[in-house]
């Protein structure tokens, strides 16, 4: 036996959760072209189907863009630190692709690597995902290429899959998963077909050790030339999470923040000495590769990537851990 | 559960003394305010904090001063940035802030009974200055030591006074020397690089291990020297710069390859350096 529920009683529960006083985050048409995961003021602004997928990610529920860290007070020699308060709005993201839910338990690895980040923590105690299993895809995707697939269930507390007649069949993965749906399904016969998902176009999960051979060849250049150093590809991407710190305020009172970085921008690396350890573009295209199929797996036993493309869909020069790792793997290293 | 406490936000640390050390280095002596916190801090020579001013930001520098030392702590910085800036006009009594200690420290266990070797350059000196400090408050422990320091000029040389208190221990050599061009009509110390004073010293390298911390030219040109000398590459340390901002393994700037310096360095041997790839 299955579990189903309809498009519009799905509808009926996000207004519900939003009365609840629950943040709701689901893909939502921004303008023709753009869907984006965004807070939703009303049901019918969920997107349940007719999407490959949002252009952004689901990262920001857990790791906003910009974050206040601590607040500092400064009375003549008398300095005082007030601790950002910790969140307490309970989040549901609906209808997030599997490719953005799976990378939620990649980064407890690093939020919680000896120094537990607890902001983080929070908002993931805080937070029910519901992931939306995917039937189409475009040129991007490549979830397969690094063993995912349309109805991943990592990350995700439950999985609707669309039975195409405007019900969705419900697979609770979580007890937060079964919660937020008890009573609202209806036992059924149907279960809905998976997809194959897009065609296997490699297996990324085997290129750590070619890419520990390939680090000094001088071809990195060629295959990254074409990038423009913008960043576009890590702030779009589900598991880039690197982050600056920075002080804003006037030297009595102000914030520390926590702001999104990226490992393309120069200044990342630079040292106080002027030396800098990735001075030229393409060492820092190399480094995020290495980072997500390199260094993350041999630290952490999981790739960096969910396959899910957005550095390619958002890149103005169409370049991606995808088109890099291919021409890099053309050339056979 | 343990409540998880706010891993960004700093102690709140008073400053004790401010000593300038050259035209644009600067060394501070700091307590914690926290009087309990202060009594609860326990370091290794080699590790590291993340020292800020409030409205300017954060900064990672050495913790230079010894780990014998209870009371406080020093670090030593040149006047650079926008953090350093600020820093710069700290007097007694100003608050900045702390958080630390972080990353692995020198194995001053491992190193019980044999002879050190300390190479540096410039700004080098406070990383190196807390390991010397700690040797000498534990001079029984060690062997012959030799302390190889240059800088570009006479001016340059930082904690200069120190200098001459480590010469006046038993067994301690101090070679010191300035570019050539960099010395002054009363320098008796001598002329040169630190990779072709440190050969022309002719160090005893058995029994030995080095500690070599500078800007990348020194280290490049010394590493040669210190093989000729005899010495294995897992005698040879190293002490990593890295940029970093979180101090503790999520910030995602200070990898060298599969090692984030901020936790499993910055202290490395050169053998271990050598199995990275060249990212730093």
């Amino acid at each position: 036996m299955s579990q189903i529920i309809s498009k519009p009683a799905i509808r009926r529960l996000v207004e519900l959760w939003l009365r609840q006083g629950k943040r709701v985050i689901a893909p939502v048409q921004v303008r023709p072209n753009l869907v984006s995961y965004q807070p939703v003021r009303g049901p019918d602004q969920v997107l349940l189907e007719g999407f490959v997928r949002p252009l952004n990610s689901i990262k920001q529920v857990v790791f906003p863009r910009h974050e206040q860290l601590f607040q500092y007070r400064v009375r003549g020699k008398q300095i005082d630190l007030l601790p950002a308060p910790l969140p307490d709005i309970e989040r549901i993201v609906l209808a997030a692709r599997p490719c953005d839910a799976a990378a939620l338990p990649i980064l407890d690895h690093v939020f919680n690597w000896e120094f537990r980040d607890a902001a983080y923590n929070r908002r993931r105690e805080l937070t029910t995902v519901v992931t939306l299993a995917c039937t189409e895809y475009d040129a991007h995707c490549f979830c397969t290429s690094v063993g995912s697939r349309p109805d991943d269930t990592r990350g995700s507390d439950a999985l609707l899959l669309d039975l195409g007649d405007g019900t969705l069949e419900v697979r609770h993965t979580t007890d937060k998963g079964q919660s937020l749906f008890a009573g609202q399904t209806q036992a059924s016969t149907r279960t809905a077909p998976i997809s194959p998902g897009p065609e296997r176009r490699a297996d990324l999960r085997r290129v750590s050790q070619s890419l520990e051979q390939a680090f000094e060849r001088s071809e990195w250049a060629a295959w990254t030339n074409r990038c423009l150093g913008c960043g576009a590809c890590a702030f779009g991407c589900p598991t880039c999470h690197c982050f600056d710190m920075v002080d804003e305020g006037g030297p009595t009172c102000g914030a520390r923040v926590r702001n999104w970085d990226a490992c393309q921008f120069g200044q990342f690396t630079l040292h106080a000495s002027g030396h800098n350890p990735r001075g030229v573009q393409s060492q820092r295209q190399r480094q995020r590769i290495y980072h997500k199929f390199h260094v993350y797996p041999k630290k952490f036993g999981e790739l960096l990537c969910t396959g899910c493309g957005n550095c390619t869909r958002n890149c103005p020069v169409s370049l991606g851990v995808l088109p890099v790792l291919e021409a890099m793997q053309a050339e056979g290293a | 559960m343990r409540p998880m406490t706010n891993i960004y936000q700093p102690d709140l640390m008073e400053v004790l003394d401010v000593q300038q050390q050259t035209a644009d280095v600067k060394s501070v002596r700091v307590r914690f305010r926290d009087e309990a916190r202060g009594d609860d801090f326990h370091f290794r020579v080699g590790q590291f904090g993340m020292f800020s001013l409030f409205g300017y930001g954060e900064s990672t520098f050495n913790i230079c001063s010894s780990s014998n030392w209870k009371d406080f702590v020093e670090f030593c910085f040149r006047r650079t940035g926008r953090v350093t800036e600020a820093l710069w006009s700290l007097e007694k009594n100003d608050t900045i802030g702390f958080r630390g200690p972080y990353g692995n420290s020198y194995p001053m266990d491992k190193w019980v009974g044999k002879n050190l070797i300390f190479l540096g350059g410039g700004i080098a000196m406070p990383p190196l200055r807390c390991a010397i400090w700690y040797a000498l408050e534990n001079r029984d422990q060690f062997g012959d030591i030799t302390i190889v320091y240059g800088a570009r000029r006479v001016q340059d040389l930082v904690f200069r006074q120190e200098l001459d208190r480590w010469a006046e221990y038993d067994r301690v050599r101090v070679v010191c020397c300035v570019d050539p061009g960099g010395e002054t009509p009363d320098w008796t110390g001598e002329v040169g690089f630190v990779p072709a004073v440190t050969e022309r010293a002719q160090i005893p390298a058995e029994n030995a291990v080095a500690l070599v911390i500078g800007p990348p030219v020194m280290i490049k040109f010394t590493l040669p020297v210190l093989a000729k000398m005899g010495l294995a590459d897992r005698d040879i340390y190293t002490s990593l710069e890295n940029r970093m901002k979180c101090g503790v393994g999520k910030c995602g700037r200070c990898n060298c390859g599969p090692v984030y310096v901020c936790k499993e360095g910055p202290v490395f041997t050169l053998e271990q350096l050598k199995s990275l790839p060249n990212d730093y």
